[in-house]
């Protein structure tokens, strides 16, 4: 715990993933995604933590700063750069092979090492990944990193080395605080990720982007995928959906009789 | 892995129907594993719950007044696993659930597999099957490399049956420890109501809906006659119409309930990604080139304003009958 957190050290952790608006596809004979034509981009998700922390900034507007962290290929460089230009200050990359095929255990071990490294007072996370949809990472951080996990916020607030949420429920939500250093993720309602302007764009160009390999990280444990405590064994294809019938119905009243009988037939009614 | 423990999300002692299905699942698999069937239930109301647990196939079922937000759950569930020596821990893949699973896995350093929604049991081992990529692939990882695993099993895929079990209930020993983490205050917006993850029936409005009223009105209609949940596009939640807890898709939840209704919806890929594993999917469109036609088992041409009042009054007496 720090007694007085003044200019807060903020540390955005972001994914790179395959791009979300192309409809992926397996290679059948390969069985691995196709990524020809398909882009690498920031997890949309984390676009959230990226200007929540932004916004923290901002509103502290002391002198604090925004790191951001990703666990990717050293090819990721120029997607990184997009959350400099969002208005990050810098970035770190933990790239090595050795950390290809790692699982959600090996990417929490490996992360939460790089993350250490940076002494941060708060981590901002985004609540999943797109291609992964797992949602597990941010727990597994708090866990590895022994910080408190505060997750799902919509809202957050720093006072007096103390960090404050608005944590979303299913029918709500709750306020929830702990001492700093933390960990948060963010949702999707927190905020509307701005753009990035010309001048981000222009000036991300000179924003350090500091690399880490697998041998600065200090781990005693194996990760990649020797490491995985979860591994792949098989990758298959699902059955495609069949296109079904398309039935035109000038009167609603037929239209209604029609989906009726098709429930009934499937023995929903 | 030879035991299973079902971790059991509840409010105030009324268990959630993903623990339920947790439970059930949990005798199932500890059958073939050869192992105990377990419950962790935590915090305020945990006796009711338990109380509720006995009418489900469970060996033991263990109890912990303690109510340290997540903390208190996870070191429950520590303490139990780390009791049994080996054991495959089944969460509910929702928020608390996946906090309470994410946390004991980094914890004891074992493997964690989330949105499962089938298993696999071979000579003690342990595979979940998962669909990824927006259920594009279907991958089947096996849980390794320590005697623990979690599984985030996805909601409404696994049945929940009643079959009483020894059901012996066993007080967990209190921590002592101080929470990390500090609950001001909880506020309930919306009226307690099925979640999608959970309906069996998902009516769900798009854009063609045109504002906020429909969703409370002729959908919210239409999924009460089934006993079902309104979902939305993420058009309708971006236009304000309907809270995010209500998406479907890449950015709101992945859903597969038995049927699914897309009413005014198009069926983007971003939107699809989220429902395509539903069982039945019917749509009503005013456009007949739209991408969901190439993916709805049924697909209505005509004006769902019109439409839906009918099918919901047609929906009633039909239920009417078998009732
Ligand atoms: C990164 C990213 C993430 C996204 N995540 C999601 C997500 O999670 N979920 C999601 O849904 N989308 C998501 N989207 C958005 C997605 O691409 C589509 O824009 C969205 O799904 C469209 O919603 P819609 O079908 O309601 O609207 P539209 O595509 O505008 O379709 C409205 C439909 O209503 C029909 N209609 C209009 N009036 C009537 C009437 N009276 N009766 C019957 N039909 C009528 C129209 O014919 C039309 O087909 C995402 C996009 C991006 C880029
Ligand atoms: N390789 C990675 N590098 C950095 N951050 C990550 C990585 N993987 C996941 N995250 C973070 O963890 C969050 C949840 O991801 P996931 O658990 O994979 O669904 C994401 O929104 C990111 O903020």
């Amino acid at each position: 715990m720090r007694p007085e957190v003044s200019v807060l050290k903020i540390l955005v952790t972001v994914k790179l993933v395959p791009d979300t608006n192309a409809d992926k596809r397996i290679d059948p004979t390969t069985k691995r995604l196709v990524r020809t034509g398909v882009e690498t981009v920031l997890n949309p998700f984390d676009e959230y933590a990226i200007e929540a922390a932004l916004q923290l900034k901002e509103t502290l507007n002391d002198g604090s700063t925004v790191t951001i962290v990703s666990m990717t290929p050293v090819s990721g460089k120029e997607v990184v750069r997009k959350a400099l230009a969002m208005g990050a200050d810098d970035a770190v990359m933990i790239s090595d092979d050795a950390l290809g095929g790692s699982d959600l255990w090996g990417t929490a071990v490996a992360l939460a090492a790089g993350i250490k490294a940076q002494s941060p007072d708060l981590v901002i996370t985004g609540t999943q990944s797109t291609d992964a949809i797992s949602g597990d990472l941010p727990g597994m951080l708090a866990e590895k990193l022994g910080y408190p996990g505060l997750t799902y916020a919509r809202k957050i607030d720093v006072a007096d080395g103390r960090v404050r949420v608005q944590r979303e429920t299913e029918t709500g939500y709750m306020t929830i605080s702990a001492a700093l250093p933390a960990v948060v993720s963010v949702t999707k309602s927190a905020n509307e990720p701005r753009y990035p302007s010309l001048k981000g764009i222009m000036g991300a160009k000179k924003k350090e982007i500091k690399q880490l390999a697998a041998a600065d990280l200090g781990l005693t444990v194996a990760v990649g995928t020797d490491g995985a405590k979860a591994q792949l064994t098989d990758l298959a294809t699902p059955p495609v959906r069949a296109k079904g019938q398309v039935v035109q119905a000038p009167d609603p009243a037929e239209g209604a009789k029609i989906i009726v009988q098709f429930l009934k037939d499937r023995k929903f009614l | 892995m030879q035991n299973v423990i079902a971790f059991i999300e509840h409010k105030h002692g009324a268990i959630r129907r993903s623990s339920l299905e947790a439970a059930t699942q949990a005798r199932t698999l500890a059958d073939q594993l050869g192992g105990k069937a377990h419950a962790v239930v935590v915090g305020d109301g945990a006796q009711q719950a338990a109380q509720t647990l006995k009418r489900y196939p469970l060996d033991q079922i263990h109890l912990s007044d303690e109510d340290r937000f997540v903390d208190g759950a996870v070191d429950a569930v520590e303490a139990v696993a780390k009791a049994t020596g080996s054991a495959l821990v089944l969460v509910g893949n929702t928020m608390i659930g996946r906090d309470v699973g994410s946390r004991f896995a980094a914890r004891v350093d074992c493997g964690i597999n989330a949105d499962v929604v089938d298993f696999k049991t071979e000579g003690g081992e342990v595979s979940c099957v998962m669909p990824k990529l927006g259920g594009l692939v279907i991958t089947t990882c096996k849980l390794t490399g320590s005697p623990f695993g979690v599984a985030a099993i996805r909601p409404n895929v696994f049945a929940a049956k009643e079959t009483s079990g020894a059901g012996e209930i066993v007080q967990i020993p209190s921590s002592g420890k101080a929470s990390t983490v500090t609950v001001e205050d909880e506020v309930e917006e919306a009226a307690a109501e099925l979640g999608v993850e959970e309906a069996s029936v998902v009516v769900s409005g798009g854009r063609g809906m045109g504002g906020p009223e429909p969703f409370t009105t002729i959908l919210k209609d239409l999924a009460d006659a089934f006993g079902g949940a309104v979902g939305a596009s993420r058009a309708a939640v971006d236009a304000g119409w309907v809270s995010h807890g209500h998406q479907v898709g890449q950015t709101g939840k992945t859903i597969s309930p038995q049927l699914y209704l897309a009413i005014g919806i198009s069926g983007a890929i971003q939107h699809k990604v989220g429902m395509r594993t539903s069982e039945t999917i019917v749509a009503i469109n005013k456009d007949g080139n739209v991408p969901i036609a190439e993916f709805a088992d049924l697909l209505v041409v005509g004006d769902a304003f019109a439409i839906v009042p009918e099918l919901t009054k047609l929906v009633r007496d039909a239920k009417a009958v078998h009732a």
